[in-house]
């Protein structure tokens, strides 16, 4: 008993890394994501064309891929390592979702019909007074179900920093395998998880009802 | 004097000359209807007043003061004066869904009033509440100012971006097909308001196909096709004397179409 509440707790230690990943990811990628949305629908097309480029590149390669060589690859061409492992883990964590949730936003912002631009444009709105005060929300409302899929991915994809040696709830599990020949704390990370991505569908299901007021 | 002057405004999309030099004058307090079919130029007329889009030359004049003045490849900027001298009511309504309705009202004022307290002189909180709560009952709605969009009928939605609409005052309030997007039984509500706003002196243009409102209500038609004025006039002579053979194929389809209904 004494041993399940020990590696229940050091399990929780490990699962604060993964959340670390999760919150500075989401908290770095979504204002990105944005930028990078709005940047892929420039109207200077060797802007549009750039972004759109970058979002295939990162979309078409395994995140996995990505990680490595974010952390190894300067080594290879200058011969030391640039970054520390959560450097490297924000990093790529952050520009990967931010290319995912890019094309969440652009797909929103282009749903919303061109008359509502026209409805502020007419009523002496500035452009930047009409995304942020007509249009964001709508979109916002519009993209919830796709952006709660993405975000419980990512809840699950930070598994994947142990590749370059950094700590998160599997890597802490693992080495009870290693260590102690004990299988079962691996298995038992599911709950962790689990219990999170619950928390989170509520989050989202509160934030469609709260939103719910409106049609658009 | 002119309250609104247009001198030879064209405008073109890609090939397709859509406007070819429209002439037109209009004063204080007079309603200016546009017919003519679908593809004449009407709708762009009207969205090249309100800025929507550019027109490639001509001349924009309102109370006396150029707002808008094209050369062939050279475009102005639009000020907002220029922008705010024109109102403009959509086919689709256009309400913002997510404010309620005496919100949508307030919306654009507030962030005008914003914008002008860095240079001194504007309108207060108060001031634009009472302006909205005062239009909202001129349009009927009084009742509804804490309801949503999605909440309203057609006809009701209208009416709101009608006191949106005004809240801005405009100089001229342009109506692009007001109707057209309603069910039948509510079109009355919304033709009701717009007369209304004529009894109040209102200089307004409508685009519209409700020929017996056009022929009551305006003071001046004109018929629109294939990107000029081929005939303008009183409603009477209009509607009751159609000079060209193109008014007159025309007059006589919505009729048979109102005959059907």
């Amino acid at each position: 008993m004494n041993q399940f509440i020990d590696i229940t707790l050091d399990l929780l230690n490990g699962f604060s890394y993964t959340l670390t990943i999760f919150f500075v990811t989401l908290l770095l990628a979504l204002p990105l994501g944005l930028i990078i949305a709005f940047g892929s629908m420039a109207k200077f097309k060797p802007l549009s064309a750039l972004t759109r480029g970058i979002v295939w590149i990162i979309r078409g390669t395994p995140l996995m891929l990505q990680l490595l060589v974010v952390f190894y690859g300067p080594g290879l061409i200058m011969g030391q390592i640039l970054m520390t492992e959560p450097t490297a883990v924000y990093l790529t964590f952050t520009i990967n979702y931010a290319c995912y949730f890019s094309e969440i936003y652009r797909g929103g912002i282009e749903s919303i019909s061109r008359g509502q631009y026209e409805a502020g444009k007419v009523l002496g709105m500035t452009k930047s007074e009409i995304f942020f005060k007509v249009i964001l929300l709508q979109v916002v409302k519009r993209i919830i179900p796709p952006m709660s899929n993405e975000v419980i991915t990512l809840v699950k994809d930070t598994s994947l920093a142990r590749v370059i040696g950094y700590y998160e709830l599997i890597y802490f599990a693992q080495r009870y395998q290693k260590n102690a020949g004990l299988l079962w704390p691996l298995f038992y990370t599911a709950i962790y998880y689990l219990v999170f991505t619950a928390l989170l569908t509520f989050l989202f299901r509160w934030l469609e009802k709260k939103l719910d007021y409106f049609k658009a | 004097m002119n309250m609104l002057e247009i001198k030879n405004l064209r405008k073109r999309f890609g090939n397709t000359e859509v406007l070819k030099g429209v002439n037109l004058s209009l004063e204080k307090g007079e309603v200016l209807s546009i017919i003519g079919s679908s593809g004449g130029g009407k709708t762009t007329l009207l969205r090249c007043l309100n800025f929507l889009e550019t027109a490639d030359s001509g001349e924009i004049i309102v109370g006396g003061k150029s707002v808008y003045c094209a050369t062939e490849g050279e475009k102005p900027v639009v000020t907002p004066e220029a922008q705010l001298s024109f109102g403009l009511v959509f086919q689709q309504f256009n309400l913002f869904p997510q404010y309620s309705v005496i919100d949508n009202l307030m919306l654009a004022p507030k962030l005008r009033a914003k914008r002008m307290s860095k240079s001194g002189k504007h309108e207060s909180q108060e001031e634009i509440l009472a302006r909205a709560e005062e239009l909202l009952t001129t349009v009927g709605l009084r009742d509804k100012r804490d309801n949503y969009p999605c909440e309203l009928s057609g006809g009701q939605q209208q009416r709101v971006a009608i006191a949106r609409a005004l809240m801005l005052s405009p100089e001229i309030l342009c109506f692009d097909e007001p109707t057209s997007a309603l069910d039948p039984e509510l079109t009355g509500e919304v033709l009701r308001v717009i007369r209304s706003l004529k009894d109040s002196e209102r200089t307004m243009i409508i685009v519209t196909h409700e020929m017996e409102f056009a022929r009551h209500v305006s003071d001046k038609v004109i018929f629109i096709t294939d990107g000029v004025i081929a005939e303008a006039g009183t409603p009477e002579e209009i509607f009751e004397h159609p000079k060209t053979k193109k008014l007159q194929a025309f007059l006589s389809h919505t009729k048979n179409d109102q005959d059907f209904t």
